[in-house]
């Protein structure tokens, strides 16, 4: 007998029909991959090798070129600095080559009337020739000034080349911005000027102070590559801590988070020399036979080292008071550091809070200093030199009075009279223009300093008394707005170049060709100034008897090891594996350790008291330092200590410290923010898109009465501008943030009126002994 | 048989979004204006954001606070949420567990982007666009599949869109193992998101294979899949931070 199905029954025996319904459905849905699978790709493919531009990393790409259209860039496996990886801006590279708004052919301007008219490159050949000529019969070369941006291999080289057979000492790299702190902090110490290498993949302990190793070092893909192979490429992993007063991506990545007030960081890394050297923990070999300065020593009386002064002013309890950060974890970290070796700690590149003002090379040449105490400074797991491929010497300049006479003058930045300690001051050629510096030709090359530098609007009123301004910028950009002649360079997929391979340490170079040929009538800068030169005729000619910027490059990298076509195949040629100078040794003192003081001994000593910045400072008297910002005397103000930030503004009325942060997206560089999915991804971090914002910590926020996304007026004694303000909690009460490279009023459609450019509200001013941007230091004020 | 499957290290994971950028080259995902990108409708198939995704005080306070990242590709759910609710068979599980989309079949129904618990599936609100000259670079390859186009071809507007593990590439280097007269191996092939990987934090093969690279970090005590109740059986791993 049947028995009646019950409701429950039912239900049962329908879910069984509804799921072999849904189970046949899905059957269905099965389809071979294989099955009638056609595949089609371009008639032509071919694959070249070259290297990215878009940041100062210089990454190795492969560009797929499919029907002579550059339509993949990936990353070169060989490249030592990538290894196959490339970051969202390489990745984008393609909408930087077929940007619809790249200038397309040499233009002129009419300064009465701002009327742009395109003209030949004979034309623009011409003008540059004969002004440059008129400045040589007018025995003033030195009028001429070139200022340019991440310039690292020959170009730089054959620029400078260029400027010195004219006869002019200005040209002008914009490193016062963002690296040169580092570079003095290790020039003042270790007596070399340039960034260190990192031994990343042997260390094991990586304390970084406000360096953002992931997202805006100047070497961004180095240490990331470093950085995950310490953490999980290994066997052991190695532990990462970040110093920054802002909870980065590189903070919120690393194994701890130290949150310190901004701009204490020399005190924190002085407190850790304290605690190391109390605790016996330095490495007594190294600072004992290969550093300066370490103990009291006698010279015109009883001077005091390093040892004594960091005893009697750094001890934690008092750091603490500093910087915030528990006496304990200041004693823990210093600790951590010189028992768990091979240490290094990182100096602030780009994108930390340090950069400007002597404070900010203090800070540099503590932290380096840690690195001396515990031994690694040229040892396994620790800061390595950077080293460089032999290049072939250019043919001696032919003598010419003119040039000789030009090249004695002083440099129209103030590097190295001005400023005695700098080696360029790239915002302060406004400055020194407005003030009455004649500059009759100026050339920007790779460079947009009216929108890149801090207040950089006056740039406008400073090239309104240059009445020979070229840019050669490949975009319409704030600059090139104001400039005469506007001579676009083809986008680096398009044109020749190179890069010395930096941050491994070992040497390398890194080739860019055209992977396809130019979109548009446009020149490498290389070959224009060349063909300049041939016009100009007389000695100039003489020094440039090159056909094309890729004999140059030809001539100059004959004696790397790989000839000209494998180069080019490999788009990179390298010397691997790094050999470590022995302590002492002939190596060591040739090329690690002083071998490019200008005025101290280079006799391979580690300076803990720096003798070459004795030779500037050691002279002054208290009231000259205090001119200088320095509150030490004496011996203090050689040895480096904490310098407590001297604000621009009134605590009271800007209770805000005002920052500006370099993203992985956007990068440094002003043609990157008018690449449409660099604009669609730069706010990610803040849920953002397409604009600028401010970051505030919540509670900051809460008390002045704001919400997520509120607009706000940010005020600073510099002007004012309005963003809206985005909550993010690991940010210090006291310090608001905003992006770099938002807020164009040019380059493009992209770019323009994509929020405001922060460091419009920046100070402008340069520190008085180095030429540093010294913006760091700059109070806002948030309202509604 | 052959069961595709990707594995993320969150903690080699840098949130630098190479990935979100490759996935757009190779895939031809179009740049929407900045006025829909707003709107959340940004078509990026393997998206970085950090978590948790909606502030909050849960956040903690400073300094007491961790930000994480994530990134998210498609799951190729085994169980997939959306092979289920569309109702034209337009989504479906190939047999080396690939989910893919037939965008002939797609009505825009966007079930699918209702019913995905992650939110990879995209729809095209708006005529994908490459302004001027931008739409030199697209990715010419065409794959089609029963005389569909699938792959990187550029989809029209009213249907909807999602990862699939770069299938074009699959197809790509079968032909050139193919042409080269060879058994095809499962490692001539990677995702562009996978191939760009600033931190080496993605692994790509064959989860069939217990010697893959993918197998054996599926073992890893730090795998884990995302939403893992969410009863989709999502296959793409994680390596969690820690």
């Amino acid at each position: 007998m049947t028995k009646p199905l019950s409701r429950r029954d039912f239900l049962k025996v329908g879910g069984v029909a509804a799921g072999s319904a849904a189970a046949l459905g899905a059957l269905k849905n099965v389809m071979s991959a294989k099955a009638d699978a056609v595949i089609k790709t371009a008639a032509e493919e071919k694959v070249v090798a070259s290297t990215c531009h878009l940041c100062s990393a210089g990454c190795g790409i492969l560009v797929r070129v499919a029907d002579g259209k550059a339509v993949k860039l990936e990353g070169n496996p060989m490249h030592p600095v990538n290894q196959g990886a490339l970051c969202p801006k390489g990745q984008a590279a393609p909408e930087l080559l077929y940007n619809p708004d790249r200038l397309t052919s040499p233009m002129k301007r009419d300064r009465a009337t701002g009327q742009l008219t395109q003209i030949q490159w004979a034309e623009a050949i011409q003008l540059t020739a004969d002004k440059l000529n008129a400045l040589r019969e007018a025995g003033h070369p030195e009028q001429a000034v070139l200022m340019h941006g991440d310039t690292r291999g020959q170009m730089r080289s054959f620029l400078t080349r260029f400027m010195e057979a004219v006869g002019s000492p200005n040209v002008v790299s914009h490193e016062s911005l963002n690296i040169a702190a580092a570079k003095l902090g290790m020039y003042l110490t270790q007596g070399i000027y340039g960034l260190p290498a990192y031994d990343l993949e042997n260390a094991n302990y990586v304390i970084s102070f406000g360096a953002n190793l992931l997202e805006a070092g100047p070497n961004p893909q180095r240490t990331i590559s470093g950085y995950t192979f310490l953490r999980r490429g290994r066997a052991t992993r190695g532990k990462v801590v970040v110093v920054d007063p802002r909870q980065s991506i590189t903070a919120s990545k690393a194994d701890e988070w130290i949150p310190i007030i901004p701009g204490t960081d020399a005190a924190l890394a002085l407190g850790m020399a304290n605690v190391i050297i109390k605790s016996g923990l330095v490495d007594a070999d190294f600072v004992k036979n290969y550093c300066f300065g370490f103990d009291n020593f006698a010279s015109d009386g009883e001077r005091k080292g390093f040892r004594d002064f960091v005893l009697e002013n750094y001890d934690p309890i008092r750091v603490e008071q500093m910087t915030g950060i528990p006496s304990t974890t200041i004693a823990r970290l210093a600790g951590e550091f010189a028992g768990n070796g091979p240490a290094i700690a990182i100096m602030p590149g780009k994108g930390g809070l340090l950069n400007g003002g002597f404070s900010g090379v203090y800070t540099a040449m503590a932290v380096h200093m840690l690195n001396a105490l515990v031994g690694s400074i040229e040892s396994t797991g620790g800061v390595m030199t950077q080293r460089y491929m032999p290049c072939v010497d250019y043919p001696r300049l032919p003598s010419d009075s003119v040039a000789a006479k030009g090249m004695k003058t002083i440099r129209i930045d103030g590097a190295g009279s001005k400023f005695p300690l700098g080696r360029n001051s790239y915002q302060s050629v406004a400055d020194q223009i407005l003030e009455g510096a004649s500059v009759e030709a100026l050339f920007l090359y790779d460079a947009n300093p009216a929108f890149e530098t801090p207040g950089g609007k006056r740039f406008a009123d400073a090239f309104k008394k240059v009445p020979f301004v070229v840019s050669f910028s490949s975009f319409m950009d704030e600059s090139a707005e104001l400039a005469d002649l506007i001579l676009p360079e083809p986008t680096f997929l398009e044109r020749w170049g190179d890069d010395h391979i930096e941050g491994l340490g070992y040497p390398g170079i890194s080739l860019y060709q055209p992977v396809i040929e130019p979109l548009y009538d446009t020149m490498n800068t290389g070959d224009f100034f060349l063909k300049v030169a041939e016009a100009m005729g007389g000695t100039v000619a003489k020094a440039f008897a090159w056909k094309s910027y890729e004999e140059v490059l030809q001539f100059r990298l004959k004696d790397i090891g790989a000839d000209w076509e494998l180069l080019k195949e490999l788009g990179v040629w390298f010397n691997p594996g790094y050999r470590f100078a022995k302590r002492g040794s002939q190596h060591w003192i040739e090329n690690v350790v002083g071998a490019e003081r200008l005025n101290a001994p280079r006799d391979g000593y580690f300076d803990l008291y720096s003798r070459e910045l004795n030779c500037f400072l050691g002279e002054m008297k208290k009231d000259e330092l205090a001119k200088l910002g320095i509150s030490q005397s004496g011996d203090g103000a050689i040895l480096p200590h904490y310098e407590p930030t001297v604000f621009q503004g009134d605590e009271a009325q800007y209770p805000f410290m005002l920052n500006i942060i370099t993203l992985m997206s956007l990068g440094p560089r002003s043609d990157a923010a008018n690449m449409p999915s660099l604009q669609e991804i730069s706010g990610m971090t803040v849920r953002e898109t397409w604009d600028s914002w401010l970051e505030m910590n919540p509670e900051s926020a809460r008390k002045l009465g704001l919400v997520e996304n509120d607009r706000v007026k940010i005020e600073s004694p510099f002007g004012a501008i309005s963003s809206k303000v985005k909550l993010v909690a690991g940010l210090h009460p006291d310090v608001v943030n905003m992006p770099l490279n938002q807020g164009h009023t040019a380059v493009g459609r992209y770019a323009k009126g994509r929020g405001v450019n922060g460091l419009e509200i920046l100070n402008p001013a340069s520190e008085p002994l180095t030429g540093l941007a010294a913006c760091t230091n700059t109070r806002a004020n948030v309202s509604k | 048989m052959t069961d595709w499957c990707m594995v993320i290290d969150l903690e080699k994971c840098v949130a630098c979004q190479g990935c979100s950028i490759a996935c757009r080259m190779e895939n031809n995902t179009p740049v929407v204006s900045p006025e829909e990108a707003k709107n959340g409708r940004a078509i990026r198939w393997n998206d970085v954001f950090p978590l948790p995704v909606h502030f909050g005080p849960d956040q903690g306070e400073y300094p007491n606070v961790k930000m994480h990242y994530s990134t998210r590709p498609c799951m190729h759910c085994k169980n997939a949420p959306c092979v289920k609710v569309c109702p034209v068979q337009a989504t479906f599980v190939d047999e080396e567990g690939i989910v893919r989309q037939n965008y002939d079949r797609c009505i825009g129904c966007r079930f699918c982007t209702v019913a995905c618990p992650y939110g990879v599936r995209y729809f095209n609100w708006s005529e994908p666009q490459w302004e001027e000259t931008l739409a030199e670079y697209r990715n010419p390859d065409q794959l089609s599949v029963n005389g569909s186009l699938e792959g990187p071809a550029v989809r029209p507007v009213g249907v909807v869109e999602k990862c699939t593990y770069c299938v074009h590439r699959l197809e790509k280097a079968r032909a050139r193992a193919a042409a080269e007269g060879r058994e095809f191996r499962a490692d001539e092939y990677v995702p562009a998101c996978v191939q760009t990987c600033t931190g080496k934090a993605r692994f790509f093969g064959d989860l069939d294979d217990p010697d893959s690279t993918v197998s054996q970090l599926s073992k890893s005590l730090r795998a884990t899949h995302l939403l893992e109740d969410s009863g989709a059986h999502p296959k793409t791993l994680y390596l969690a931070e820690g």
